[in-house]
C-alpha cells in the first residue's frame, strides 16, 4: 500500500528543483525549461570525507511540457565510498523522476522577473548499493518535494528554497528523512552583461543546509545515525547559447554527526555540463 | 463564370502577396541571460518568413525583419514569446496590407492573416481618406495584449501608399 501511495504521488509530478542548466548547481532554484525546451545535464558531484570520497555521475533529462512545466528524469551512477550521511542536496545512486510547476511568475520590468516553482517526484533505489551506514539497508522508493522562490536579473539573483524527503520503509528498513535548504545569490559584473551570441557568465554564493532523521534498521532506530550541516561556497555558470558549464565547491560551516559513524565530511564539488535544445516550433494562423 | 471566379482568386492573391509584416520590434520583459535570449531567438526563426532576428538584452528589444511575401501573423510572435516564460509588452511594426472601413474609422486588413487592426492615429491631424482601399504601408504601434491575444488596435505614426 505505500508502494502504491509513493508511485501515485508520483505520477502528479519531482525530485529536486536543481536548475544546473539555468542556475546554481548546488542549492534551489526556480527556472525551468521553455515549452517544448529539451535540457540535458550531465556532471560529478562528489563529497569527500575521512572515510574517502564519494562520487556521483549521470545524466539528467528534462521536457518543457509547457511555459511553466517541465518533467524531469535524473539517473545517476555513483562510485568511491565515504560512508557519508545520507543528502539530497548532493546527487547519490538514487534514480529520480517528477515535475517542476512554476506556479507564480511576475515579471517586473526589462530583464527581471520573480518566480516560485515547486517540484514533486519520486525517488527510487538506483542499481548501487550505497556505502557505510546506508549501504546496510534494505532500500524502498521514497518522495521528494522542493519549493523556491526568487528574483532573476540581469545584475542579481536571489533564490530561497527548501525540500523534504521521505522514503517507505522496507523489510523494517527506512532511510533517513531528508530537510534540505538553500540560499543563493547572483552576480554578473556589469562588463558581462552583453549580448547573447558571446559567453554569458555569473557568480553564485551558495548556502545550503541539510538535517537527515536518524536510520531505521531492522526496526531499530540506530544511535547518533542523524546529522545536520550547513555548507557555503562560490559556483561559476558559464552559458553560450544552447550549452552550459558549471562548477562549484562547498566548504562546511556547520556540522553535526557523529564521526564514527558517518567520518567527518570535509569538502563538496560539482561539475556540470548542460545542453539546452530550444524548440522553433510554432503554430501557423 | 469562370473568368469571374480567375479574377478573383488573381486579385485575392495579388493582395497576399503585397500584405504583410516587414518589421516587428517587440519589447519583452523578463530576459536575463543568454539562453533566454537565444530561446527567442530560435522560436522567432521557426516563424515561416522571417528573415533577421537580434536580441538585445538590456533593452529587452527583439528585432525582428521578415521576407517579402511572408505571411507571418502577429499571434505567431506572441506566442514565440509566451512559451518561453516571458511577457511581450508594445510593439513596433512596419506592415504593408489594404486600408478599408471609412474615414473615421479605417482598418488595416493584413492580407494573408487574420490580422485586422482598428487605425488610430498617434498624433491628430492625420488624415487617411485619400488611403482608402489602397494598399498601404503604415508604422505604427501594437499596445500590449493579453497572454494569447493580440491587440485589435494599431496606433499609427505614418502611413502612405505601396509602391
Amino acid at each position: 500500500m505505500k508502494y502504491r501511495m509513493v508511485f501515485a504521488c508520483a505520477v502528479f509530478a519531482t525530485g529536486t528543483a536543481f536548475a544546473a542548466d539555468h542556475g546554481p548547481v548546488f542549492s534551489y532554484a526556480t527556472p525551468v525549461n521553455s515549452e517544448r525546451e529539451l535540457s540535458f545535464d550531465t556532471g560529478i558531484f562528489g563529497r569527500n570525507g575521512s572515510r574517502g570520497t564519494q562520487l556521483s555521475t549521470g545524466s539528467g533529462f528534462g521536457y518543457g511540457v509547457t511555459p511553466h512545466l517541465t518533467v524531469n528524469v535524473f539517473l545517476p551512477a555513483s562510485f568511491g565510498s565515504g560512508d557519508l550521511p545520507e543528502s539530497r542536496m548532493m546527487s547519490g545512486g538514487e534514480w529520480s523522476t517528477g515535475a517542476s510547476w512554476r506556479f507564480l511568475h511576475s515579471v517586473t520590468s526589462v530583464g527581471k522577473r520573480i518566480e516560485s516553482t515547486a517540484s514533486l517526484g519520486l525517488v527510487v533505489p538506483g542499481p548501487q548499493q550505497d556505502s557505510g551506514v546506508l549501504g546496510s539497508l534494505h532500500r524502498a522508493p521514497g518522495v521528494a518535494g522542493t519549493v523556491a522562490t526568487g528574483l532573476a536579473s540581469r545584475s542579481q539573483y536571489l533564490w530561497f528554497g527548501g525540500g523534504y524527503t521521505r522514503f517507505a520503509e522496507a523489510a523494517k528498513d527506512r532511510r533517513p528523512d531528508t530537510l534540505s535548504w538553500s540560499a543563493v545569490y547572483g552576480y554578473r559584473p556589469s562588463r558581462l552583461r552583453r549580448g547573447y551570441d558571446q559567453w554569458d557568465y555569473r557568480g553564485f554564493a551558495e548556502l545550503t543546509g541539510e538535517h537527515t532523521g536518524a536510520v531505521r534498521s531492522g526496526g531499530v532506530i540506530l544511535p547518533d545515525s542523524s546529522s545536520t550541516s550547513v555548507w557555503l561556497g562560490p559556483s561559476v555558470l558559464a552559458i553560450f547559447k544552447d550549452v552550459a558549464i558549471e562548477g562549484g565547491v562547498q566548504a562546511p560551516l556547520f556540522r553535526d554527526a557523529s564521526e564514527s559513524v558517518y567520518g567527518r565530511e570535509r569538502i563538496r564539488f560539482a561539475i556540470n555540463l548542460s545542453y539546452l535544445k530550444y524548440s522553433s516550433h510554432t503554430s501557423s494562423h | 463564370m469562370k473568368t469571374i471566379v480567375a479574377s478573383c482568386l488573381l486579385a485575392i492573391s495579388t493582395l497576399a502577396a503585397h500584405a504583410e509584416y516587414e518589421q516587428v520590434n517587440l519589447t519583452v520583459f523578463g530576459m536575463d541571460c543568454a539562453p533566454c535570449a537565444h530561446a527567442i531567438h530560435v522560436s522567432m526563426k521557426g516563424i515561416q518568413g522571417v528573415n533577421t532576428v537580434d536580441v538585445d538584452l538590456n533593452t529587452g528589444l527583439v528585432s525582428i525583419k521578415l521576407t517579402p511575401g511572408n505571411s507571418a501573423a502577429m499571434r505567431q510572435f506572441n506566442e514565440a514569446v509566451e512559451k518561453n516564460g516571458f511577457t511581450h509588452k508594445d510593439a513596433d511594426v512596419l506592415v504593408r496590407g489594404q486600408l478599408s472601413g471609412s474615414a473615421q474609422a479605417p482598418f488595416l486588413e493584413v492580407t494573408g492573416t487574420n490580422d485586422r487592426y482598428a487605425l488610430t492615429p498617434v498624433a491628430a491631424g492625420t488624415d487617411l481618406s485619400g488611403l482608402l482601399g489602397k494598399t498601404v504601408v503604415v508604422d505604427g504601434v501594437l499596445p500590449q495584449s493579453g497572454k494569447g491575444k493580440v491587440s485589435g488596435t494599431l496606433r499609427y505614426k505614418s502611413a502612405t501608399e505601396a509602391k
